[in-house]
């Protein structure tokens, strides 16, 4: 077992970890002075925030249920700023908290759920607090209390390579609107890498290409350990999201005896309206090159299909 | 009416019938409902082709057009609420979704999202199909096209050539009918979450997708009969799951079943060998018809997509402790099985089989196969574990193991041999391979908060495949990963991350590839290529981005990526894979009424592959060898622009190009076979010919929309939109409906101009 010296070193690692610093947790900060005046308070003075959070879901009585502080829920008690506004210091703003102290609020009731991987996912660890992305206040979009109007607005906010693969020629129907980032990422972490919903790439493409999944009679090896070896999901210049296309992505792998291993390197068949031969001219040099025969390259089911012919 | 179409419409029809009054009722008691702003328009669109990727993935069809319908309510005491949205209703995009429940207890939605895909327009057909996968030509077409082949093999039949061919079909072409290749995608959505505020909560969610439509597929008889038809889509994928969360203090554990099936309502495709109308044997099964040969079967035959299932049960959970520690874990067991029945080796008559006893029998009854069903299973197992805390303020560490295996349990069935392009019987057993692998992946990772302004984190991951039947059985990667990021004010971002990666591999079968042989017939592969997906590997990726605030009003971002993977010890196949990416946004904001933003993204990838021609063996000969540099340099810009000078006035601009430029470079050597046999009273070759056109595109689109309102009910928008798309590609370069060897469809999804122009009426009910 390749793996069982490496695992029992860092668990010995994490239980050292446990045993030193365990006991070194950081204890409650001291209590506020201040004390709680209800959100009715706060909303004679900062009427638009309220009227605003009053038509999400923690302005509703669902929430009321479950905190009945309202604003100070995340504001934390504003006696000391009701008693007077103009002193700085005892406002109960966020501004200038640290990205971990404003995602410890959020995720004091968004435990659970989408959520459940936050502490440790990949944006935690960079530094990004909840409120990069959402706002309890000021949101743009339908859903999600995002900061941008759509989901893949806000992702594009910092992916802009991936905002690029999308303007290609063959992409997923994003820019359209008809699928989303989160359709198949969860930003908030996942157990799989890349923040993938699904227990891998493959099960997650085989949500919308069920076709796809088999088992079949004849398998593609590469197909069936990881979708990404020919495809590339955000977006390519070449046919059905290929990586490289046909027949050279072929041919990155399989270069046998007789035809795979050939330059196809025609450029035009001659036609009767092109009648001028071309020396170099090739038949598996258009179209869908390979797939013109090899249709069944995902898997065949064919019992004369060794080759993934049909 | 289908099942589950009926399902569906009926899960709707319920929603509404249950909400709506339920809403109504409480109307009396509290409930108001509230119809948004209402915006109706008429659209007219000019296109000046039929270029199916103008409407690729939408509809934008001229006529009456309301691009949002939105309703909602709730009761007096917020509690209770409703929402419909209605995109595009009516359109062949449109998307519906219903949301009513009650606030921390339930939640009932549905959602219905059509998704449309176009591939081709009017692309032209010989074929009719009669019933649903069966495509035929008239039999006094088929008989005269066979008979015109059969009376000049007789004659001479050297004439066979593609000019004769090409005369043949072309009076048939000229009458063929047009066909539009496309798919639609229906997908329904109904989730209902219960007793939301108690420990245990539950969740039913029912999914179905319809695809139907057409799209490109080979079909094909032999090299020198390529035929491409509409592959017939009937899909209907449904899936349920049921899922449980028991929350407790600190964490949470989840829990369900899922229930995944997917059904081809069109599984086989018989389609006619346009030059055939009787069934005949053809020793080479490739040239056919030509001047060797003129046989071959009369009807092809090809098993689309099988039927499937998956089962999944699945736990997963992620608890807090004291001192910042959290743990967590997620295991999901799946069942994927299918056992669609087999189809006969060929529905060519005139072919005998020979079986593993020497003696023949009819390939075309399925009862002369080993197997009647393909009856395959794979199990599959996740194991996800994570322990993590945050020690102090300023430090965290996590460890991370996962494990996945995808175990093929499939039985692996002999077949005594098979039948090459439904046109001659290959005695070559073969023997299926339930190719099975597992990857496991353990890292740990440090972060630390160098204050309140700055992160920086450190991980080590090692990642291991170990596979079955494949010519790497086992391998690890080494990934190292670093990213510090730093916002030392309120005005300056600065992200960075890096990551190197070390893929070392043991032995490389190269007898693998063969495992499908009963008789393993000797590698057939380069023995020096190396796979990618296996080969030994290096990579490293940087990236580094930083945003800068100026002033009040403006934003300004900068951005690098770069990842190279480098094969280095693959001598064949793909060497090298590199993609550099440089962006830039600008915007600026100088009030809630102005807006502007600017992005640039330039990008330039090289990709680096060699190959050796060979013949009926691997080449030995390294002037056979051959090798393409790709590149492909991507530039992609937009704009955005908005305006509201007063109440009454609104501009909104919009815009993007993206410009794609490709070129392949070869290289090939005089006297090796990949320059060989120009053909007969052609020069020599002296040089491989490299391609500039390595898929070349252009998009530009440009909007410019302008809304007056009239007062606070009413406004008044018009907009107008551009767009124009070039495509140049070597690989669609001059297609046209019959080739040497080859009868296309040819589908548009060219260039196109198209000019929309809109007016709109926003009105507040």
């Amino acid at each position: 077992m390749r793996f069982r010296g490496f695992t029992i070193t860092l668990l010995v690692v994490a239980a050292a970890l446990v045993a030193g610093w365990a006991r070194a947790a950081p204890q409650a900060g001291a209590a506020s002075a201040a004390t709680y005046v209800g959100s009715e308070t706060c909303a004679t003075c900062h009427d638009k925030e309220a009227a605003k959070l009053a038509e999400t879901s923690h302005g509703r009585a669902g929430f009321a249920a479950k905190s009945p502080h309202g604003c100070e829920t995340c504001h934390g008690p504003g006696s000391l700023h009701v008693d007077d506004p103009d002193i700085k210091a005892n406002q109960p703003t966020l501004a200038g908290k640290s990205a971990q102290e404003l995602s410890a609020i959020c995720t004091t009731c968004h435990t659970s759920g989408a959520q459940q991987y936050w502490a440790g996912s990949r944006h935690e660890t960079r530094g990004l607090a909840c409120t990069d992305c959402h706002s309890v206040h000021n949101f743009k979009s339908d859903n999600a209390q995002l900061k941008a109007v759509s989901a893949m607005d806000q992702c594009f906010n910092c992916h802009k390579d991936v905002r690029a693969e999308t303007f290609k020629n063959s992409h997923h129907p994003i820019r359209e609107g008809k699928i989303s980032c989160a359709d198949c990422h969860n930003p908030h972490g996942t157990v799989t890498a890349k923040l993938i919903k699904a227990s891998s790439v493959n099960e997650q493409c085989y949500t919308c290409h069920t076709e796809k999944r088999g088992p079949f009679l004849w398998e593609h090896p590469p197909v069936r350990e990881n979708c990404l070896n020919c495809h590339t999901p955000h977006g390519s210049n070449h046919i059905k999201l290929q990586r490289t296309t046909v027949p050279f992505i072929c041919q990155q792998c399989h270069s046998n005896t007789r035809h795979p291993g050939t330059l196809y390197d025609g450029l035009r068949a001659p036609t009767l309206e092109n009648e001028e031969p071309n020396p170099l001219a090739s038949n598996r040099l258009f179209n869908r090159a390979c797939l013109d025969c090899h249709a069944a390259i995902h898997g065949s089911n064919h019992p004369s299909s060794p080759y993934l012919a049909h | 009416m289908r099942p589950h179409k009926f399902l569906c419409l009926a899960g709707a029809l319920l929603l509404c019938a249950g909400t709506l009054p339920l809403a109504a009722a409480e109307g009396s008691g509290g409930f108001s409902l509230k119809l948004e702003p209402l915006v109706i328009g008429a659209l007219d669109t000019d296109v000046d082709t039929d270029s199916a990727k103008f409407m690729e993935y939408r509809d934008l069809g001229s006529g009456f057009m309301v691009p949002k319908l939105s309703l909602s309510g709730e009761s007096e005491d917020g509690n209770r609420y409703l929402t419909l949205n209605f995109n595009k209703p009516g359109k062949r995009d449109g998307r519906y979704t219903i949301e009513y429940g009650l606030a921390g207890k339930y939640a009932l939605s549905f959602d219905y999202n059509k998704i449309i895909h176009n591939f081709g327009n009017n692309g032209k057909l010989l074929w009719t199909q009669t019933s649903p996968g069966r495509y035929e030509i008239a039999d006094p077409t088929q008989a005269a096209l066979q008979g015109a082949i059969v009376s000049q093999f007789a004659r001479d039949r050297a004439g066979i050539t593609f000019g004769f061919l090409n005369n043949l079909i072309r009076p048939y072409l000229a009458t063929a009918q047009e066909v539009d290749l496309g798919l639609q995608r229906d997908r329904a959505t109904t989730r209902l979450d219960v007793l939301k505020d108690r420990p245990v909560s539950w969740s039913f969610e029912y999914y179905h997708e319809n695809r139907n439509g057409t799209r490109p597929f080979g079909g094909s008889f032999g090299f020198n009969n390529v035929t491409e038809l509409p592959e017939p889509i009937d899909y209907d994928t449904t899936d349920a799951t049921v899922s449980g969360r028991w929350a407790v203090k600190g964490g949470a554990l989840n829990f369900g079943y899922r229930l995944s099936k997917f059904e081809n309502n069109v599984s086989t495709l018989i389609y006619d060998n346009p030059f055939r109308s009787t069934d005949a044997t053809d020793a080479s099964a490739y040239s056919s018809p030509g001047s060797g040969s003129i046989g071959g079967a009369a009807k092809g035959l090809v098993d689309l997509a099988a039927d499937n299932k998956m089962t999944s049960l699945f736990a997963n959970g992620r608890w807090k402790f004291a001192g910042n520690w959290f743990a967590g874990g997620a295991v999901t067991y799946s069942d994927m099985k299918q056992d669609d029945p087999l189809l006969p080796y060929t529905l060519n008559t005139a072919i005998r089989g020979i079986g593993f006893d020497g003696r023949t029998f009819d390939p075309t009854n399925v009862a002369n196969l080993p197997v009647s069903s393909a009856d395959r299973e794979a199990k599959v197992l996740n194991l996800n574990g994570d322990l993590g805390t945050r020690f102090g303020k300023n430090f965290s560490f996590t460890l991370r193991y996962r494990y996945y295996d995808y175990d093929n349990k499939s039985k692996r069935i002999e077949f005594p041999g098979y039948v090459r392009f439904n046109a001659v019987w290959e005695n070559i057993a073969r023997v299926t391979v339930p190719y099975a692998y597992t990857t496991q992946d353990v890292s740990a990772e440090f972060g630390w908060n160098l204050g309140p302004t700055a992160d920086l984190a450190l991980s080590y991951a090692r990642k291991s495949w170990d596979r079955k039947f494949r010519e790497i059985k086992s391998s690890d990667e080494d990934v190292l990963k670093g990213s510090f990021d730093w916002r030392p004010n309120g005005r300056v971002t600065v992200r960075a991350s890096g990551e190197l990666g070390d893929r070392s591999i043991g032995h490389y079968d190269t007898d693998a590839a063969e495992a499908s042989f009963v008789e393993p017939e000797g590698a057939s592969n380069l023995p020096a290529l190396r796979k990618y997906d296996e080969a030994a590997r290096k990579y490293n990726s940087e990236n580094v981005w930083a945003q800068f605030l100026l002033g009040d009003a403006v934003t300004l971002s900068v951005g690098v990526t770069h990842r190279l993977d480098d094969y280095n010890k693959s001598q064949f196949g793909l060497k090298k894979d590199k993609v550099m990416q440089y962006n830039l946004d600008f915007s600026y904001n100088p009030n809630e009424k102005t807006s502007l933003y600017l992005f640039g993204n330039i990008s330039d990838r090289d990709v680096d592959q060699a190959a050796r021609q060979s013949g009926a063996t691997p080449s030995t000969r390294d002037i056979d060898s051959w090798s393409v540099k790709f590149n492909e340099k991507n530039d992609t810009y937009g704009l955005g622009f908005t305006a509201k000078p007063n109440t009454s006035w609104a501009f909104d601009v919009s815009g993007s190009y993206a410009k794609a430029d490709g070129n392949a470079d070869f290289t090939a050597f005089v006297g090796g076979l990949p320059l060989a046999s120009p053909g007969a009273g052609l020069p020599a070759r002296t040089a491989a010919q490299d391609i500039g056109n390595y898929e070349d595109f252009e998009l530009f689109s440009a909007k410019l929309k302008v809304d007056y309102t009239i007062n606070a009910n009413l406004t008044v928008g018009a907009w107008y939109q551009y767009e124009d798309y070039t495509a140049d590609s070597f690989i669609n370069e001059g297609l046209t409906n019959y080739l040497p060897g080859a009868l296309l469809l040819v589908g548009s999804n060219g260039d196109y101009t198209a000019n929309l122009v809109a007016l709109t009426l926003k009105v507040d009910l």
